[in-house]
């Protein structure tokens, strides 16, 4: 089972070939680590507790309390 | 006498040969959209030739992967709500990918994702503290009709963000109802109440086959009767045989919840309908130029300001960037009344009172496409192609004679794999490995196309050295990059679209950024990546 906010589904991987051919132009510059922890098709998982604001719902207290004119804190 | 050409009266006697395979096309600013251009529109609007340039670009894109911005922003809350402590706080994962571009202020379009699953409807709860999960599902030729549970009515009616209810005083509607989450692409891929979402190869255990799912665009909600209307068209299924098909043969499948697909932005001109003025081009030209745009291009309509400085928060502010203790504001001004040209023109007219226009000098427009929008006489209910429409909202009167916005209708539509992804987005859809579908409207006149192949494939390196060499000479400062300039006039509207958020809620305190380690840091209090 999947932790809060770790993703479930992530499609890209980059190959060791990927990372060694990652430069600027024609000079090479050194990198170590992952270069992104999320990226286009990653699902995550935010399975919000009872108690918790999950994130839907502050989506939609930001919209009503912006119908009200009301900003944020 | 007249003179005879090549004299020095220029040529300009000179009669130019005619060969019909010579006939320019009109390329005016004004004839993009419009009609004498229409089928050079036809191939700039191509479906088909963004999905091949972005395939370019997502190959060139390797070698810049060190142009993503992790991001996960902290939704900010309204005045007086208090967060529980020791909880997790309401948050979007995302990134922006930054594409280095020839012809663009900096060098550089943002393109930014909002990862899948953000939205969960199993954090809904209707009367009784039941969860929102699907009840029913009925169809038709073009949508589904997904019924909710949650025992709602017009007293209990469907919770924000799905429905904001309208703002009532003294029995005057003052703010319209809203509905924030039509146009997002939902998936049923929550089985049960905080279960992980599942994936097209996740296996049912009680079957031993792959469970399977739907992903489908909103486009209607039924705040009353709990019901949810998505299309059909465009909609993809993950089959229990684990392959992806569009349009999806199933429906929604009954007693699950849904989430949020992955929600994709762009600040390029093409996603945003609008290119602005490349102040870059001042000093490359070594003249005095002074920002205008063209009558032509100006679009008529509704257009957005930020302001707040900090002595006055009313004052226009359209800076790139902003200190980060500096929130500013954007405001969207529409004219008060329907565009209208003047009947006649007198040396003494001026601007019809109520005429909004965009900002000269500042935006251009790429003028509008077209739209049925005129009835046609010959057929009773029938409409004909007409100019382009470019009214991009609906206003209601009020009593006292001033308007309010109801609607933006933008160009804007989030359709799964139709045409208005930009060759950025379709370039990020081939690095996510989802081998976006080839869209069929191949763009006539291409003539040859190995040849156009091979000219894109030379031109897109081309240019991505150049690109890489202006950021290299110009710079790219670190105040340049998300998401210190999340309140610029073109990245604002892009994150409001992006997080479905109101655009009062995009601050920089609510971004925490990710390093190529992991490592979290928090740009609004001074921190940085490690190097």
């Amino acid at each position: 089972m999947a932790d809060f906010g770790e993703i479930v589904d992530g499609t890209f991987v980059l190959s060791p070939e990927q990372v060694e051919i990652r430069k600027y132009g024609f000079s090479e510059i050194k990198a170590s680590g992952i270069p992104t922890i999320y990226h286009a098709g990653d699902v995550v998982n935010l399975p919000y507790t009872t108690g918790e604001t999950s994130t839907i719902e502050a989506i939609g207290l930001a919209w009503s309390a912006f119908s009200s004119g009301v900003g944020p804190a | 006498m007249a003179k005879r050409s090549g004299s020095s009266f220029g040529s300009f006697n000179k009669t130019k040969d005619f060969g019909p395979g010579k006939v320019a096309p009109i390329r005016t600013e004004f004839s993009q959209g419009s009609v004498p251009d229409s089928i050079y529109a036809a191939n700039r609007e191509s479906a088909w030739s963004r999905w091949r340039r972005g395939f370019e670009i997502y190959a060139n894109s390797l070698y810049d992967k060190s142009y993503s911005y992790t991001f996960n922003y902290l939704i900010p809350l309204p005045a007086g709500t208090v967060l529980p402590p020791g909880v997790n706080p309401p948050q979007i994962p995302g990134i922006c990918q930054g594409f280095p571009t020839k012809n663009k202020e900096l060098g550089m379009h943002w393109a930014g994702v909002r990862v899948g699953g953000s939205l969960r409807f199993d954090n809904l709860r209707g009367g009784g503290g039941v969860t929102a999960s699907i009840k029913s599902v009925t169809e038709d030729e073009d949508f589904w009709y997904v019924s909710l549970n949650g025992g709602w009515d017009a007293s209990n009616p469907l919770p924000p963000p799905l429905f904001i209810p309208p703002v009532i005083v003294g029995g005057r509607e003052i703010v319209p109802k809203q509905y924030p989450i039509n146009g997002e692409i939902l998936e049923d891929r929550v089985v049960e109440v905080g279960g992980t979402p599942i994936t097209a190869a996740t296996i049912d255990p009680d079957t031993q086959r792959r469970y399977g799912y739907i992903q489908a665009v909103l486009v209607e909600t039924d705040e009353i009767n709990g019901i949810l209307k998505m299309q059909k068209l465009g909609s993809v299924e993950a089959t229990p045989d684990g392959v992806f098909q569009t349009p999806a043969r199933e429906s929604p499948h009954v007693g699950r919840f849904l989430i949020t697909g992955t929600r994709y932005c762009c600040s390029c001109q093409d996603f945003s309908r609008r290119d602005y003025f490349y102040m870059t081009q001042l000093g490359s030209t070594n003249k005095k130029l002074f920002p205008r745009t063209n009558v032509a291009t100006l679009r008529p309509g509704r257009f957005e300001i930020m302001t707040g400085t900090e002595g006055d928060a009313n004052a226009v502010n359209n800076n790139a960037m902003t200190s980060a203790q500096l929130d500013r504001q954007m405001e969207i001004r529409a004219p008060s009344a329907a565009y209208n040209i003047p009947p006649t023109v007198t040396p003494n007219s001026s601007t019809v009172p109520g005429t909004t226009r965009d900002n000269p000098g500042v935006f251009r427009s790429f003028g509008g496409r077209y739209v049925r929008n005129n009835p046609l006489p010959s057929l009773e209910g029938a409409v004909a192609e007409g100019p382009p429409l470019y009214k991009d909202y609906k206003t209601r009167q009020n009593e006292d004679g001033s308007f309010t916005i109801t609607e933006l209708t933008d160009f804007w539509t989030p359709l799964l794999d139709e045409m208005r992804y930009c060759k950025h987005i379709y370039a990020m859809k081939f690095a996510e490995k989802v081998f976006p579908p080839e869209p069929s409207d191949l763009p006539v006149e291409m003539g040859d196309i190995i040849g156009w192949e091979r000219d894109l494939v030379a031109k897109t390196n081309r240019e991505n050295q150049t690109a890489a060499y202006n950021l290299s000479v110009r710079g790219l400062s670190a105040m340049d990059v998300p998401p210190y300039n999340c309140q610029s006039p073109m990245m604002m509207p892009m994150f409001q679209r992006l997080f479905n958020v109101p655009s009062t809620f995009i601050l920089m305190d609510g971004f925490r950024m990710y390093d190529k380690n992991g490592k979290e840091y928090n740009p609004s209090e001074g921190g940085r990546p490690e190097v």
